[in-house]
């Protein structure tokens, strides 16, 4: 008996060549290739000889969990914290635990260890843990208490020794060469429910040209672009993504102006700097000019800060001081966007007869940071940024955004700082790797992420 | 404007969006429309009070005097709502006092910009006078959100219903009748089942079970919720079942782990129907479901015809002919299979991995309704004729605010339950999907 003719299926719309493949629900499996530029030293989120970088903080989110998360709205839900209360005016916090939780290594979950591992990342803090619950306390109101502990230096590391570190996260440590490559492995009874793939295997201090050759070849599944590159990413080769403007590129004096001449030649070099024509042409259109530390989008107001440049005013400025002296322009060598950067600018600088000269070694007058920005909460951004750059800390935190205005315009008054851009991370992957997003912190989701078959 | 407590579990928590219910037989679509009219008034948004709010820092500059005002909208509000702000704007300050003239005619200019932020919308004005430096006043509005639905033309009209919308995971949901009628609802959560009453024009919490379960459940975890015939409510969770002993609060829940397979076939279908002979051939499927991933395993009981096994899959759903069923994988390798019990093929169909059937008075009788591979920011879902050979597209898709992360048939076999993630909130919204003909 023969019921069912078969090659009914195999007629008109039979495309046979590219058989189709569901797409919406995940698959088990897989290792993903991940390369990036950066070359950490060590994986302990609280490490402050480190700096802060969004490669860091993917590889922190792949590893260890924070109590609080914030998710792109930017509200916050439970992480190892299943719920949190506060008390005596927002000056204690008291985290209550999920149960069940257990560390790579075996050992449950526990408020001493929560607390031990928040003391470490923020000695100044006052925290103590008992079995299931860990509590904060401040001498300040700390409303936004619960953001602070997401950001990713403050996940929950559990330290024994000096380089054996735990989390709770969905992938475990199998392998780590400092600065070279690291090896992951799902972790199978993740609280969150084991990852779809099955590993993770990153290569560490690989140019951005490398990275897209290993792309278009087939030897990585997710690689970092450099901005000013984006431009020029195909669709053929992968997927491309980028975060909103999460990075702040910002001229830093090293010390406060001196003299009120001093301060004239600070304002006319932040009016002889041309963002508009650097970041079309040597950006390549990525990014947004900035005249203010945070971008709009994570203040509301960032527009209200002009970053016109006007020659004509910046020369007017060096014209009423007598004398302006040679300023050293420091960078990062290793970071050919920088280079090319403090290039344009000293170059901008000799058409306001300014005289500035870029070098990567050795203390400088002023400096170009390139700073990943905290979080998308303007106050702690903002306090972020400050303690980078060595502005003058917000007093009246937490209150409204005229307030939160306010603070920005006075740190920027002080003439220690010359905002110039704000820049997205890039990332690009291969068709087949799916459900890889990125957070509004600039860095790489891939707890949920899965390979499937290549369109 | 910012919350500062969170405690998982609290109903406030759950953001009851809307409440259309009852089978599309019995419920008449002017009661839909008007839920539907409510939960849409929901998003409508006030703005006066911050338009006063931002009017009366403007004045507190300018003075009273005369100024000109200029509003830009640089925020993702609509131009209906930016029209709104910026009449309410210019009558504020002129109730304030502020006379407002055309731009070449004032010596004080008002520049409203309406911003936005994460959390906020942020309206910033930038008020020049003179030649002094602007001064800027700001307020911030907390912002929400809205929706909208879009059909194209087909031979049938494929529905989707709001039922249920939360913060926390939907695994399913099982529409409840009393004497008949639908009046509450089971929500299958990631950790509970909670059952709600239609009561004073709203849904009241009845109860709230919560689920044990020995290990953490698998990511994309995935549920079942299903109704017996003696209204028993079963939940079919991965390396867990549970039952509850009433469906009527107050009732009791008990969980067990083990690898008691799912049910593939409604029970409504396998019994009356509007083809006895064509139901009489569906045999009351189930398949073991992985309990640490998000498949089913492939093994079937009983088997279909010489197929014991099968790959491994996410959903299945059937066509009944006259003489045998024609059975359909979405498996997890994403092709879809056929077979009928003596054959197997794979499809170069452009399916999703969720598919389900559902039997109708329309067309020939019994459609699929499957999600599709194409967008995975916007998903939608289609029905399905096989009136011969390869199926045919019966109906315009319906979209979904976000990925489909599951759908079933209902137990009675004539809708479907469809839970889609929101990608802009992130919530989960079920939605029942339901037939009609001759459109």
């Amino acid at each position: 008996m023969k019921r069912f003719v078969f090659h009914c299926l195999a007629v008109s719309s039979l495309t046979l060549a590219t058989l189709a493949h569901a797409e919406t629900r995940p698959e088990y499996g897989g290792t993903l290739r991940l390369t990036m530029h950066a070359v950490p030293s060590t994986l302990d989120p609280a490490d402050s000889r480190v700096p802060d970088s969004f490669a860091r903080r993917s590889l922190t989110s792949l590893i260890f969990d924070t109590l609080v998360v914030v998710d792109d709205a930017g509200r916050t839900k439970p992480g190892l914290a299943e719920s949190w209360q506060a008390a005596k005016g927002n000056q204690r916090w008291q985290f209550r635990l999920r149960h069940g939780v257990r560390f790579h290594d075996g050992t449950p979950l526990t408020g001493e260890i929560v607390a031990a591992s928040l003391r470490f990342a923020n000695p100044g803090w006052s925290v103590r843990g008992d079995a299931d619950s860990v509590t904060i306390d401040s001498e300040a109101s700390q409303p936004e208490l619960p953001v602070e502990v997401a950001l990713p230096r403050n996940a929950i590391a559990k330290r024994d020794g000096q380089e054996k570190l735990s989390g709770t996260g969905p992938f475990r440590i199998l392998d780590w060469q400092p600065g070279k490559k690291l090896t992951l492995a799902a972790e199978e009874d993740c609280w969150r429910g084991r990852p779809f793939l099955d590993g993770i295997e990153v290569e560490m201090g690989r140019s951005f040209h490398d990275q897209a050759t290993a792309l278009e070849v087939g030897r990585a599944d997710l690689i970092e672009v450099a901005p000013e590159q984006s431009h020029h990413f195909s669709p053929a080769k992968g997927r491309l993504a980028s975060s909103q403007p999460v990075e702040l590129i910002v001229l830093v004096f090293a010390r406060d102006s001196s003299s009120p001449d001093d301060k004239l030649l600070r304002s006319a070099l932040g009016l002889s700097v041309e963002r508009g024509s650097i970041q079309s042409v040597l950006l390549q259109g990525a990014g947004q000019a900035a005249g203010g530390l945070l971008p709009t989008w994570i203040s509301g107001y960032g527009f209200v800060f002009s970053s016109q440049a006007d020659l004509q005013k910046a020369r007017q400025l060096r014209d009423q001081v007598q004398t302006a002296r040679l300023w050293t322009l420091g960078y990062d060598g290793s970071d050919p966007l920088a280079r090319v950067l403090v290039e344009r600018i000293a170059l901008n600088a000799k058409d306001a007869r300014l005289s500035l000269v870029p070098t990567a070694v050795g203390l400088t007058d002023l400096r170009l940071l390139r700073i990943p920005l905290a979080c998308a909460d303007p106050w702690i951004a903002l306090e972020n940024v400050a303690a980078q750059t060595d502005l003058p800390r917000a007093q009246n935190k937490w209150s409204s955004a005229e307030e939160l205005f306010s603070a920005e315009k006075a740190a920027l008054a002080t003439d220690r700082v010359i905002p110039l851009f704000h820049l997205p991370v890039f990332y690009a992957a291969t068709s087949s790797l799916k459900n890889w997003t990125l957070r509004n912190n600039g860095s790489l989701e891939l707890s949920n992420a899965w390979l499937g078959a290549a369109k | 404007m910012r919350k500062a407590i969170y405690n998982s579990g609290i109903p406030e928590n759950f953001k009851s969006v809307t409440c259309a219910f009852c089978r599309a037989a019995r419920l008449s679509f002017a009661f839909l429309l008007v839920l539907l009219i409510a939960s849409t008034a929901l998003f409508a948004a006030d703005w006066s009070a911050s338009e006063q709010q931002l009017a009366k820092k403007i004045v507190a500059v300018t003075g009273l005097g005369a100024a000109s005002l200029t509003v830009e909208n640089r925020s993702s509000l609509g131009r209906r709502d930016s029209d709104i702000v910026q009449n309410g704007l210019r009558s504020a300050l002129e109730q304030m006092g502020l006379h407002l003239l055309k731009s070449e005619q004032a010596t004080t200019s008002v520049t409203v910009t309406l911003s936005e932020n994460e959390t906020s919308y942020v309206w910033v004005a930038q008020i020049q006078q003179a030649a002094a430096d602007p001064a800027v006043v700001m307020v911030s509005v907390p912002r929400t959100g809205g929706s909208g639905v879009a059909y194209e033309s087909m031979p049938i009209m494929l529905r989707k219903i709001p039922l249920w919308a939360q913060e926390g995971r939907i695994l399913d949901i099982a529409v409840l009748e009393e004497s008949g009628t639908p009046s509450r609802i089971a929500v299958l959560g990631g950790e509970d089942i909670s059952t709600y009453r239609f009561q004073n024009g709203r849904w009241q919490t009845e109860q709230t079970l919560a689920i044990n379960h020995p290990k953490p459940w698998p990511l994309d975890s995935r549920g079942r919720l299903v109704q017996g015939p003696d209204r028993t409510l079963t939940a079919f969770l991965p390396g867990v079942v549970c039952r509850i002993t009433a469906t009527s609060a107050p009732s009791s829940i008990t969980c067990q782990a083990g690898d008691d397979p799912w049910p593939i076939v409604p029970f409504g279908m396998t019994s009356a129907g509007s083809d006895p002979a064509a139901t009489a051939a569906i045999p009351m499927l189930v398949g073991f479901f992985a309990p640490t991933r998000n498949y089913f395993t492939g093994v079937l009981s009983p088997a279909i015809g010489k197929f014991s096994t099968v790959p491994k899959f996410y959903t299945a759903a059937f066509i009944p002919r006259e003489k045998y069923t024609l059975w359909m994988f979405a498996s997890a390798d994403g092709a879809v299979r056929f077979t009928d019990g003596i054959n197997e093929q794979t499809s170069s169909l452009t399916w999703g991995s969720d598919v389900a059937t559902v039997r109708t008075t329309c067309g020939a009788g019994w459609q699929v309704l499957a999600t599709n591979a194409g967008d995975p920011m916007q998903d939608s879902v289609r029905a399905y004729e096989f009136p011969d050979r390869d199926p045919v597209t019966v109906s315009a898709a319906v979209d979904f605010p976000g990925p489909v992360t599951a759908l079933w048939t209902e137990s009675h076999g004539d809708t479907a339950i469809a839970i889609a993630r929101n990608r802009d909130t992130g919530s989960y919204e079920a939605f029942r999907l339901s037939l009609s003909c001759g459109q």
